[in-house]
């Protein structure tokens, strides 16, 4: 004797495989490295290997870390692509078996174009480098001047919280306070560069660190002031 | 009739097993038919859809001018041919030319644009013509250029999505220190569109100094043209060069034509083995009935009732498992469309598995007359059966 099968579970399963998306599914754009062989090891001397994970807010915590990470940068995400699904490209760097560091990058919105901001970590995400992988601007000699890049070195997210990327403007004695523009023209460049790399720490933080700066965002920043 | 429809169901309820899973079988067949059949339909529509999404079926470039952006960049940028503005009045004059539009491609170096520099390509285009050329294009932010000559790019998707523009926001033509505005972001297409920064084409020219000059002329030729043949004219106009895009079609359904013989094997196969299948339950079926038909046979049953019985048996059987499988094709295919595009992620746009009522009826046509002829020896075997011989057997 066959068992019939329930009205309502074949039901579900032929809605499940109808309501199934028959077209392809685009993502939003991620930050890679151009070539990650050759900028690994220009990023990272030393290095002898990278693992490559690819990371979304969507996947990882949805709307609800979106706002925890927009209330840590103390902006909104917005317009076409800034979202939720941007899959961002997380390098962790080897030597050997040990691991030294992360390569990340983001997206960011420049004057004239689309700014790629990487930065160079080590394991407590301090950052060690800085990077404009892609960069449309009158001024883009200055600001991709090795001077420019060596004034976020030393710095971490703690730092980072002092800077108001809506005002542009640096409350106490933090070490953000001492990047200067090198060109004053390049202001929103130079302000898309500040709000990229504050973003790329709270995303590292969030999704390798284990949280690890969120007290020093709790705490309003007062250790910098 | 009815009499015999009922027999012959009450028959196959017998033994519901063995009639489940031969209905089983057929609707697999049928499923993998219908499948089949569907994404044969699918896929070479999906593909003619995309070759027409192209928007015209001929480019006419001047001799060894790169006709799009990705050979521009392959070539570092360089390379670009030039042909007078007057070639695409030439090509309207055609009869068979349905429209033309006009395209001057300029390509850019940004030295501090990547680690070693990188280049921009910028397209110019017509904006009475190409837009009617391309009606296909949607926008996902604005609209087209508000002035043949005005200072405005409209954004592929990707392009935009590349360098974080939308609407109001300003690009800059780097190596010419020329500002124009974003005034319209296309949604994705899947075409090389998706990467293409648009201006107007009065405005490149104007900006690259290449005033009254062309790279590139799209054609869109009326249905009824002989492509060979028009093809042959525009070769014969100077220095240019021709890409015809329904070569390309013709060449990439070629290769789709020897996947669909693939396709029509296996769907073969599965159809031979559906019929073995049902063969094989039938004459177990009546072996096993031997007494029985010997019985019927002597209450009066003529051997043409006997072969009717078994017939309609067979055919109970495969309209079943037409009717399970057609639905079971039709209720997956979405899922099918999916498992396809893990396998084929470069397939074309669009739905890749089109079932509709057509490929439904035709494939039951095909299971039905798959019934008629496997219920044919069996049923032959048992209308030949001799009543007193049959009733012996099964009594020895």
């Amino acid at each position: 004797m066959m068992k019939k099968i329930p009205l309502i579970f074949v039901m579900l399963v032929v809605g499940t495989i109808l309501l199934m998306p028959a077209g392809p599914l685009f993502g939003a754009v991620g930050c890679d490295l151009n070539d990650p062989d050759r900028d690994v090891a220009r990023l990272f001397p030393g290095s002898t290997g990278y693992k490559t994970n690819y990371v979304a807010i969507d996947q990882r915590g949805g709307p609800s870390l979106l706002s925890q990470i927009e209330d840590r940068l103390g902006d909104k995400f917005k317009g076409l692509f800034e979202t939720i699904d941007v899959p961002y490209t997380l390098y962790e760097i080897f030597k050997g078996k040990d691991k030294i560091g992360y390569i990340h990058g983001v997206n960011e919105k420049g004057q004239y174009g689309g700014i790629q901001v990487f930065l160079v970590l080590d394991l407590e995400g301090v950052i060690k480098g800085f990077y404009f992988q892609k960069l449309t601007s009158r001024y883009g000699k200055e600001l991709r001047n090795p001077r420019f890049g060596e004034q976020f070195i030393g710095l971490t997210l703690k730092d980072f919280y002092s800077y108001d990327v809506r005002t542009g403007k640096t409350v106490g004695a933090s070490g953000v306070a001492n990047i200067k523009n090198p060109v004053p023209e390049a202001e929103p460049d130079f302000r898309a560069a500040l709000r990229g790399t504050k973003k790329n720490l709270i995303l590292v933080d969030e999704f390798i660190l284990g949280n690890k700066y969120l007290q020093y965002h709790q705490s309003g920043g007062e250790e910098n002031k | 009739m009815i009499k015999i429809l009922k027999v012959a169901y009450k028959n196959l309820l017998r033994k519901k097993a063995r009639s489940g899973l031969t209905i089983i079988g057929i609707a697999l067949a049928a499923w993998v038919l219908v499948s089949l059949l569907g994404f044969n339909r699918g896929y070479e529509s999906s593909l003619n859809r995309d070759i027409d999404n192209l928007g015209f079926q001929m480019i006419v470039t001047a001799k060894g001018c790169p006709y799009e952006a990705a050979t521009l960049m392959l070539k570092g940028g360089t390379g670009l041919r030039y042909m007078p503005e007057s070639v695409a009045e030439q090509i309207t004059k055609d009869p068979e030319v349905e429209g033309v539009t006009a395209m001057l491609m300029q390509a850019v170096f940004d030295p501090n644009k990547g680690e070693s520099g990188g280049y921009s390509a910028y397209l110019g285009v017509d904006p009475a013509t190409f837009p009617r050329m391309k009606s296909f294009l949607e926008f996902k932010q604005g609209s087209w250029f508000t002035d043949p000559d005005a200072m405005e790019a409209v954004l592929g998707y990707e392009a935009a999505e590349l360098e974080q523009r939308e609407v109001g926001d300003l690009l800059l033509i780097t190596e010419k220190d020329v500002e124009v505005k974003v005034v319209g972001i296309l949604k994705r297409t899947g075409t090389q569109d998706d990467g293409t920064i648009f201006l107007p084409l009065k405005s490149v020219q104007k900006i690259f100094g290449v005033k009254d000059e062309l790279t590139g002329v799209g054609i869109k030729v009326k249905k009824e043209a002989d492509m060979a043949q028009f093809e042959e004219r525009m070769y014969k106009l100077p220095d240019v060069q021709v890409v015809s895009l329904s070569q390309v079609k013709q060449t990439i359904m070629t290769l789709v034509s020897t996947a669909k013989v693939m396709v029509f094997s296996i769907a073969l196969i599965a159809i031979l083995i559906s019929v073995v299948g049902v063969i094989n339950t039938i004459l177990m079926s009546v072996m096993e009935r031997l007494q029985e038909i010997g019985i019927l046979k002597s209450m009066g049953a003529t051997a043409w009732d006997i072969f009717k019985l078994i017939w309609i048996e067979t055919l109970i059987l495969c309209i079943s498992g037409g009717i399970i499988g057609a639905a079971m094709a039709m209720a997956t295919a979405k899922l099918t469309e999916v498992l396809v595009r893990q396998l084929l992620p470069y397939a074309p746009s669009g739905g890749l598995v089109q079932i509709n009522l057509h490929l439904v009826i035709l494939t039951f046509g095909v299971v039905i007359l798959i019934g008629l002829l496997s219920g044919v020896y069996p049923s032959w075997k048992a209308g030949r059966v001799r009543p007193l011989e049959a009733i012996r057997s099964q009594v020895e």
